[in-house]
């Protein structure tokens, strides 16, 4: 076990080294300079130059990489160029809004889907079957923008509720900002109930045609039993990947919902940073994210055995 | 963040009860909530900046001199200046009992202090180069001979000096305490004269200014960013909302007072909803289509006037803007003093002419690429009309959408056939020629090269002789026609959308907001 966890860490350094290699590359093959966006149409020659130069983007290419990575390794990821604060902390902040929306999301997601999907899968091609299916696959083909904005409109402008704009910390005021909460995470939970329900079906159907289900159903165990003991726990390693993969896509970043809802999140201050063109902040968000999905897929794994006795770690 | 606004009973309950109990008490804080589109970039005037930190710090620090609501000059922290015969030096004459933020009076060795500051190169001032070597002129010395008196010599007379030192992008080079930095010469926060002092900023949520207290306001009306100055309500809370619905529901449901910069598809729902005011005002900015003139097929003049003669402008700026501007062919704003009979003579539609004109360049269909971007919407959409209106008489028009960074480096390089623009507001007519025309071979981003034009800016600049001033702008525009190096099409119109009980605010040609002056009732 630790011996594994000591190799797939290894194998995360190569990961992240070329990640840092293309994430830095493609930032700058984007057209367009941080000091052009802020200067704008009035930028005279030499106020770029000198902007350039202090920002040492004037440095061969190369050679602000070495500089970067130099950094880096001493856990410094930069200052951004847009406000000139540290880039870690300043992601670290913004982190906790989207990490807290998509992690209560996506478990609510789940606590509704896997029963769902299961529900669906035992009655497959019924009329119950039919019902679930066509929910999830309206919400997840729903724009979470689209979602988002109707939910606002509803609960905060017409039932009013429910705030429209704002943000408070959850480590100021718990209910308040709970408050602030609901909206944003009942659109992510819908939209996932949508990817996961259909996953969990899916897996479901595959377990309730294996011959142990078959022999359970044969020797008289009752129908709850078959599928609370037998079909449930082996349906839900792969949904569970699909967790660990939908949370690693998720915890980069919710721009959508955190644009919509005005909240200060990973995903946003991506977005901006990218429009910006802020190269150290694009690229520390973005290795960040890459460290969140490779840890993410590590727990993943590790967690397998647990519900796949098969499964060993070696 | 969600605030009730107690009800006038509550105010009132309060008060009294605490009129009862204590000898001073203060009553219930009144706040105006407004929404600015994106985070400030910092709070240190004209450095690092953009233009919804330019207007955020307008509400806290003030120069010696500001715009009028004309794109005048008036005074601010200067009661009055005399300019020498020689047009170089300026002595301006201060304002007694000002007060900075915290309590200190200025005097003039606060200005000189402020002025060097800003031309240190480390302060990395925006306009620091205007007063280097191909700058408007050089500053030689700054004196306080009496502690109410402040001389500035220059090396060349120039008129633009005072509009330089208004610049809202310069930050208006603000006039501020020396406790704004620290020890070490780096920016902490603004102690400055204005009618807000800092109030709480957290970045990416909102930033708040707060009421001074001991503000000593000019006499006479409000204009610009010049005359009086009062706070009315004890806070203005700038939200940052960047998705135009959001923040449009967050005024609806009463969360937010005040929305500026409106988009002009949210006009038309907001008009019809009773709680809402809605002003608008024309704008300083220039939308128009941008010819690269060094093109092999676009530096046919004959086609550039074919393409502007298709062009029915009145029509395109009233449906892009919904008639809340008007069309304008003019280098010049309409709302300038040197807007004139001249600069409304621009491009009259004429199709027979266009025809004409394409037939003789020889032009068979070949395709023009126009750059265009949706982050301003009126731009694309000004791009989709003159492409349709174009397409009318067979010029083949292909828009290619770029994100707005992408869009500024090539137009930083020149590198287009034709760009959809928008150039941001210019206060003085020598400087909305400047943006506009200079050598392609060291300035490629300048669309218009005519070295006969530029002599003339370059008379316009030196002088402030308005009669003078305006015969050379008048020929510079009948030139800008001829030439069609670009198409202008509209200026533009600073929307706003404001609850019911917001009270006086108003727009004005630079398209920032001022909260002075405005009350919630």
């Amino acid at each position: 076990m630790l011996g594994y966890l000591a190799r797939r860490l290894a194998m995360t350094v190569p990961t992240l080294l070329l990640v840092a290699i293309a994430v830095f590359t493609l930032v700058r093959l984007i057209p367009g300079d941080p000091v052009q966006v802020m200067l704008g149409d009035a930028a005279e020659p030499a106020q770029v130059a000198q902007m350039r130069a202090q920002l040492g983007l004037d440095q061969p290419i190369p050679l602000q990489f070495v500089h970067w990575l130099a950094k880096l390794l001493t856990g410094d990821f930069g200052h951004s160029i847009t406000d000139n604060l540290a880039v870690l902390p300043l992601i670290l902040e913004r982190f906790q809004v989207s990490a807290i929306i998509v992690l209560v999301a996506v478990g609510l997601a789940a606590c509704v889907a896997v029963p769902a999907g299961l529900v669906a899968a035992w009655r497959q091609n019924s009329a119950l079957d039919l019902a679930v299916v066509g929910s999830a696959t309206l919400l997840l083909s729903i724009p979470s923008f689209w979602l988002g904005l109707l939910l606002l409109l509803l609960f905060g402008l017409k039932l009013k509720w429910l705030p429209v704009i704002g943000y408070v910390p959850f480590s100021e005021n718990f209910w308040q900002a709970m408050v602030f909460m609901v909206l944003p995470i009942a659109t992510l939970t819908m939209i996932e109930i949508g990817v996961l329900t259909r996953m969990a079906r899916a897996a479901s159907i595959e377990v309730l045609r294996l011959e142990y289900v078959t022999h359970a159903r044969a020797k008289g165990v009752p129908e709850w039993l078959v599928l609370g003991r037998h079909v449930l726990p082996n349906a839900f390693a792969p949904t569970w990947t699909l967790i660990g993969l939908v949370l690693g896509h998720l915890l980069g970043g919710i721009a959508v919902i955190e644009t919509v809802f005005t909240l200060p999140g990973l995903g946003r201050l991506l977005v901006d940073s990218i429009f910006a063109r802020d190269y150290p902040v694009v690229q520390g968000c973005l290795l960040f994210t890459a460290v969140i999905y490779v840890v993410v897929n590590l727990i993943v794994d590790l967690c397998y055995p647990l519900f796949d006795p098969r499964v060993t770690l070696a | 963040m969600l605030m009730r606004r107690p009800s006038g009973a509550v105010v009132v309950g309060l008060t009294l009860a605490c009129l009862a109990v204590m000898p001073t008490c203060a009553t219930a804080e009144t706040v105006l909530r407004t929404r600015l589109n994106a985070d400030i970039r910092s709070t240190d005037p004209g450095t690092n900046r953009d233009a919804n930190t330019d207007g955020v710090v307008a509400h806290m620090v003030e120069g010696l001199v500001a715009f009028r609501e004309d794109t005048s000059i008036g005074p601010m922290l200067a009661e009055s200046w005399n300019v020498s015969n020689d047009g170089k030096t300026y002595t301006f004459h201060l304002r007694k009992g000002v007060k900075f933020h915290n309590g200190a009076t200025m005097t003039a060795e606060d200005v000189v202090w402020s002025l060097k500051r800003w031309l240190d190169p480390a302060t990395q001032w925006r306009c620091l180069s205007e007063f280097g070597p191909s700058g408007i002129a050089r500053i030689e010395r700054i004196e306080a001979p009496d502690p109410q008196t402040v001389a500035v010599t220059l090396d060349q007379p120039t008129a633009l000096f005072l509009p330089t030192l208004a610049r809202p992008d310069c930050g208006q080079t603000a006039i501020i305490h020396r406790d704004s930095v620290g020890p070490d010469g780096k920016w902490i926060a603004p102690v400055g004269t204005g009618p807000f002092k800092l109030g709480e900023w957290k970045r990416g949520q909102y930033i708040d200014v707060a009421r001074f207290d001991n503000y000593a306001s000019r006499n006479g009306p409000r204009s610009g960013y010049a005359g009086a100055k009062t706070a009315e309500v004890d806070r203005v809370r700038f939200n940052v909302i960047p998705d135009s619905s959001a923040a449009k529901a967050g005024l609806l449901s009463g969360s937010l007072d005040a929305i500026s910069a409106l988009g002009v598809p949210d006009l038309e729902d907001l008009k019809s909803r009773p709680e809402v005011q809605i002003s608008v005002t024309p704008a300083l900015g220039l939308t128009g289509i941008l010819f690269q003139t060094r093109d092999p097929l676009l530096k046919d003049v004959r086609i550039r006037r074919a393409i502007a003669l298709c062009l029915d402008t009145a029509q395109i700026a009233d449906v892009v803007m919904q008639g809340t501007a008007r069309a304008n062919n003019s280098a010049l704003p309409i709302g300038s003093p040197f807007y004139g009979e001249v600069q409304a003579h621009g491009y009259t539609q004429n199709i027979a002419e266009a025809k004409k004109l394409l037939v003789e360049a020889g032009y068979r269909g070949q395709p023009i690429k126009m750059i265009a971007n949706k982050r301003y919407g009126f731009v694309f959409d000004s791009a989709v009309l003159v492409q349709a209106m174009a397409q009318a008489l067979g010029i083949n028009i292909e828009i290619e959408v770029l994100d707005w960074a992408t869009q500024l480096d090539r137009y930083n390089r020149g590198d287009y056939q034709a760009m959809a623009f928008v150039y941001s507001a210019r206060l003085d007519p020598s400087l909305s020629f400047e943006m506009l025309t200079g050598p392609k071979a060291t300035q490629p981003r300048k669309v218009w090269d005519n070295p006969e034009v530029q002599e003339m800016l370059r008379q316009s600049m030196m002088t402030d002789d308005t009669a003078k001033r305006q015969a050379l702008f008048d020929e510079m525009h009948r030139r800008f026609i001829k030439d069609v190096p670009m198409i202008v099409l509209f200026n533009g119109a600073e929307l706003a959308a404001l609850r019911k009980n917001i009270k006086g605010y108003a727009g004005w040609l630079y398209p920032q907001p001022r909260f002075w002056g405005v009350s919630v009732q």
